[in-house]
């Protein structure tokens, strides 16, 4: 793979593709309501589906950038949210109990 | 003579004060000695080993409610990318669906050798924490 190595400005290596794939799932993980849980994790795996053919390398490197930018929000998010926890769970979250 | 009396003396008293030890040893060093003990060394924080065979089971039940697997295709060697048509991201998001089975998080660099069903039953048998 010729984009291993590269530098930043370039398109970003598979394996730091999955990385990015793999943290925003676990940053889903973390919100406390289950409506946004399930909606960070369905909306990073729909534009990951929806960029997963990108080959010109800057389309790439901007899916790329955009998806960290996506990270670092849902990051910040994810500790508000947890200050703000909701009371009442989701009926989805009592019948998945476990 | 004397010289070894006087040896087997000394030597007497040697021997006799090792199993006086730890009885005159402070109390207060071996209770807290003990505590320490039980507490790194007990069963929850050190975990236990699951049995290969409901290891293996768990896995292959979280692999077929994935919803882009064909249940029928399912066996306990199947490989994720050749035998069940899976690609990397799929692979991925069957990991991360591990993790939340047996409530422990798999780090990146194995999670990203974990090809196969094979492999995941070895890795997570394998790990204490896995519940």
């Amino acid at each position: 793979m010729a984009s291993l190595g590269a530098s930043s400005s370039s398109a970003p290596a598979r394996a730091e593709v999955l990385a990015l794939f793999r943290s925003l799932l676990r940053t889903a993980r973390k919100f406390t309501d289950y409506n946004i849980r399930e909606y960070t994790k369905r909306r990073t795996v729909d534009a990951f589906r929806h960029n997963q053919n990108l080959s010109e390398p800057s389309s790439v490197s901007s899916a790329y950038s955009e998806g960290k930018a996506q990270l670092e929000i849902a990051q910040r998010q994810a500790v508000v949210y947890q200050l703000y926890a909701p009371k009442i769970k989701s009926v989805m979250d009592l019948k998945t109990h476990h | 003579m004397a010289a070894r009396s006087a040896l087997l003396k000394y030597l007497r008293v040697q021997v006799q004060a090792v199993p006086q030890n730890p009885s005159s040893g402070s109390p207060l060093f071996l209770s807290t000695f003990n505590a320490i003990r039980r507490r790194f060394f007990s069963e929850e924080v050190r975990g236990s080993f699951l049995d290969k065979s409901e290891v293996a089971d768990r896995v292959i039940n979280v692999v077929k409610n994935f919803q882009k697997v064909d249940p029928a295709k399912v066996t306990p060697s199947a490989h994720f990318q050749n035998d069940l048509g899976l690609d990397s991201l799929d692979t991925v998001e069957i990991v991360m669906a591990l993790e939340e089975e047996f409530g422990f998080e798999i780090p990146d660099n194995e999670a990203d050798k974990i090809n196969c069903i094979n492999l995941a039953v070895d890795f997570i048998a394998s790990h204490p924490q896995a519940k």
